[in-house]
Protein backbone atom coordinates (compact mmCIF):
# COMPACT_ATOMS: atom_id res chain seq x y z
CA UNK A 1 0.00 0.00 0.00
CA UNK A 2 0.84 3.18 -0.73
CA UNK A 3 1.37 6.41 1.61
CA UNK A 4 -1.34 8.35 0.40
CA UNK A 5 -3.15 9.60 2.84
CA UNK A 6 -1.18 13.50 3.91
CA UNK A 7 -1.35 15.58 5.99
CA UNK A 8 0.38 18.99 6.21
CA UNK A 9 0.54 21.18 9.46
CA UNK A 10 2.10 24.46 9.81
CA UNK A 11 2.75 26.08 13.32
CA UNK A 12 3.78 29.82 13.91
CA UNK A 13 5.98 30.45 16.50
CA UNK A 14 7.13 33.61 17.69
CA UNK A 15 10.74 33.12 16.79
CA UNK A 16 12.66 31.33 13.94
CA UNK A 17 14.91 30.16 16.67
CA UNK A 18 11.71 28.82 18.57
CA UNK A 19 10.67 27.12 15.40
CA UNK A 20 14.08 25.25 14.80
CA UNK A 21 14.55 24.26 18.41
CA UNK A 22 10.95 22.43 18.02
CA UNK A 23 12.37 20.66 15.19
CA UNK A 24 15.13 19.41 16.67
CA UNK A 25 13.16 18.24 19.64
CA UNK A 26 11.10 16.22 17.85
CA UNK A 27 13.64 14.80 15.09
CA UNK A 28 15.16 11.92 17.18
CA UNK A 29 11.64 10.64 17.88
CA UNK A 30 11.56 7.13 15.87
CA UNK A 31 9.00 6.35 14.03
CA UNK A 32 8.13 2.47 14.28
CA UNK A 33 6.70 1.42 11.08
CA UNK A 34 8.09 3.53 8.43
CA UNK A 35 6.26 1.21 5.83
CA UNK A 36 3.05 2.52 7.51
CA UNK A 37 3.87 6.34 8.30
CA UNK A 38 6.29 9.01 7.83
CA UNK A 39 6.96 12.27 8.92
CA UNK A 40 9.28 14.78 7.72
CA UNK A 41 10.33 18.82 9.71
CA UNK A 42 10.90 21.57 8.12
CA UNK A 43 11.35 25.44 9.63
CA UNK A 44 10.49 28.55 7.16
CA UNK A 45 11.56 31.58 8.66
CA UNK A 46 9.28 31.38 12.23
CA UNK A 47 7.10 28.43 11.25
CA UNK A 48 7.44 24.56 11.71
CA UNK A 49 5.82 22.75 8.94
CA UNK A 50 5.43 19.15 9.78
CA UNK A 51 4.28 16.27 6.57
CA UNK A 52 2.75 13.21 7.87
CA UNK A 53 2.29 10.34 5.09
CA UNK A 54 0.68 7.21 6.19
CA UNK A 55 -0.90 4.01 4.25
CA UNK A 56 -4.84 5.06 6.16
CA UNK A 57 -6.39 7.28 8.31
CA UNK A 58 -6.32 5.22 11.51
CA UNK A 59 -2.20 5.38 11.32
CA UNK A 60 -2.61 9.06 9.98
CA UNK A 61 -4.86 9.35 13.40
CA UNK A 62 -2.88 8.20 15.90
CA UNK A 63 0.29 9.59 14.38
CA UNK A 64 -0.49 13.40 13.72
CA UNK A 65 -2.37 13.27 17.57
CA UNK A 66 0.93 12.12 18.83
CA UNK A 67 2.95 14.58 16.97
CA UNK A 68 0.43 17.23 18.22
CA UNK A 69 1.28 16.16 21.74
CA UNK A 70 4.57 16.41 21.59
CA UNK A 71 4.43 20.01 19.62
CA UNK A 72 2.17 21.27 22.66
CA UNK A 73 4.82 19.91 25.29
CA UNK A 74 7.82 21.89 23.98
CA UNK A 75 5.29 25.06 23.50
CA UNK A 76 4.62 24.63 27.19
CA UNK A 77 8.11 23.80 27.68
CA UNK A 78 9.60 26.95 25.89
CA UNK A 79 6.76 29.26 27.59
CA UNK A 80 7.76 28.19 31.18
CA UNK A 81 11.73 28.19 30.69
CA UNK A 82 12.27 30.40 27.53
CA UNK A 83 12.39 34.06 27.46
CA UNK A 84 9.75 36.25 27.78
CA UNK A 85 8.22 37.96 25.08
CA UNK A 86 9.39 41.31 25.95
CA UNK A 87 12.89 40.08 25.62
CA UNK A 88 12.41 37.95 22.23
CA UNK A 89 11.31 41.60 20.54
CA UNK A 90 14.88 42.77 21.63
CA UNK A 91 16.43 40.08 20.18
CA UNK B 1 1.23 35.73 16.24
CA UNK B 2 -0.59 33.72 13.36
CA UNK B 3 -2.56 31.03 14.19
CA UNK B 4 -1.43 27.01 13.07
CA UNK B 5 -3.15 25.28 10.04
CA UNK B 6 -3.54 21.60 8.67
CA UNK B 7 -4.77 20.43 5.59
CA UNK B 8 -5.62 16.82 4.51
CA UNK B 9 -4.97 15.51 1.52
CA UNK B 10 -5.72 11.91 -0.32
CA UNK B 11 -5.41 11.91 -4.34
CA UNK B 12 -8.57 12.07 -6.15
CA UNK B 13 -10.64 13.92 -3.24
CA UNK B 14 -10.36 17.76 -2.33
CA UNK B 15 -7.91 19.13 0.19
CA UNK B 16 -9.61 19.85 3.60
CA UNK B 17 -8.19 22.74 5.22
CA UNK B 18 -8.41 22.97 9.07
CA UNK B 19 -8.06 26.49 10.75
CA UNK B 20 -8.41 28.13 13.91
CA UNK B 21 -11.02 30.16 14.74
CA UNK B 22 -10.02 32.18 18.11
CA UNK B 23 -13.64 33.08 19.06
CA UNK B 24 -14.61 29.38 19.33
CA UNK B 25 -14.07 28.19 22.89
CA UNK B 26 -12.01 24.92 21.79
CA UNK B 27 -9.36 26.85 20.73
CA UNK B 28 -9.33 28.94 24.02
CA UNK B 29 -8.75 25.79 26.30
CA UNK B 30 -6.09 23.31 26.66
CA UNK B 31 -8.37 20.40 27.74
CA UNK B 32 -9.09 18.97 24.38
CA UNK B 33 -12.41 16.49 23.61
CA UNK B 34 -10.47 13.53 21.90
CA UNK B 35 -7.43 13.86 24.27
CA UNK B 36 -7.08 12.42 28.14
CA UNK B 37 -9.00 9.90 30.25
CA UNK B 38 -12.55 8.98 28.10
CA UNK B 39 -15.72 10.14 30.41
CA UNK B 40 -16.52 6.63 30.92
CA UNK B 41 -13.30 6.06 33.33
CA UNK B 42 -13.48 9.64 34.47
CA UNK B 43 -17.22 8.52 35.38
CA UNK B 44 -15.64 5.51 37.44
CA UNK B 45 -14.07 7.97 39.55
CA UNK B 46 -10.36 7.73 38.19
CA UNK B 47 -8.34 10.93 38.58
CA UNK B 48 -7.00 12.05 35.43
CA UNK B 49 -3.09 12.83 36.48
CA UNK B 50 -1.93 13.71 33.45
CA UNK B 51 -4.56 16.25 32.62
CA UNK B 52 -2.72 19.18 30.83
CA UNK B 53 -2.20 22.40 32.89
CA UNK B 54 -4.04 25.59 31.75
CA UNK B 55 -2.30 27.86 29.11
CA UNK B 56 0.28 30.56 30.68
CA UNK B 57 -1.40 33.71 31.15
CA UNK B 58 0.03 37.38 32.10
CA UNK B 59 0.01 39.69 35.09
CA UNK B 60 -3.00 40.84 33.17
CA UNK B 61 -5.00 37.93 33.06
CA UNK B 62 -4.23 37.42 29.13
CA UNK B 63 -2.80 34.26 27.93
CA UNK B 64 0.86 34.41 26.58
CA UNK B 65 1.12 34.13 22.68
CA UNK B 66 2.65 30.26 23.44
CA UNK B 67 -0.23 30.06 25.51
CA UNK B 68 -2.63 30.75 22.72
CA UNK B 69 -0.60 28.79 20.55
CA UNK B 70 -0.82 25.71 22.69
CA UNK B 71 -4.58 26.23 22.84
CA UNK B 72 -5.50 26.81 19.23
CA UNK B 73 -3.15 23.43 18.50
CA UNK B 74 -5.55 21.71 20.98
CA UNK B 75 -8.68 22.76 19.16
CA UNK B 76 -6.80 22.13 15.97
CA UNK B 77 -6.29 18.42 17.21
CA UNK B 78 -9.70 17.68 18.17
CA UNK B 79 -10.88 19.39 14.90
CA UNK B 80 -8.62 16.74 12.97
CA UNK B 81 -9.31 13.68 15.11
CA UNK B 82 -12.86 14.12 14.90
CA UNK B 83 -12.27 14.39 11.10
CA UNK B 84 -10.18 11.00 10.37
CA UNK B 85 -12.16 9.37 12.81
CA UNK B 86 -15.34 10.20 10.98
CA UNK B 87 -13.55 9.08 7.73
CA UNK B 88 -12.34 5.71 9.90
CA UNK B 89 -16.24 5.23 10.26
CA UNK B 90 -16.69 5.77 6.67
CA UNK B 91 -14.71 3.30 5.44
CA UNK B 92 -15.43 0.33 8.13
CA UNK B 93 -18.82 1.15 7.14
CA UNK B 94 -17.97 0.26 3.06
CA UNK B 95 -15.99 -3.05 4.52
CA UNK B 96 -19.08 -4.28 6.43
Amino acid sequence: MSLNHSLKLEIPFQTAAQANIAKQVLLPDPILKPQDFQVDYTTTDNVLVVGFQSIDDRVLRVGVSSVIDSIKTIVETIDELGPETKELQSL
Amino acid sequence: MLHPTATYSLPDIEPTRFVVNPAEARFQTTDGKTTGASPHVLNAGQVDRDKPSEPRRTATGEMTPLGQLRANLTGLQDDINEFLTHRMELAKGKKD
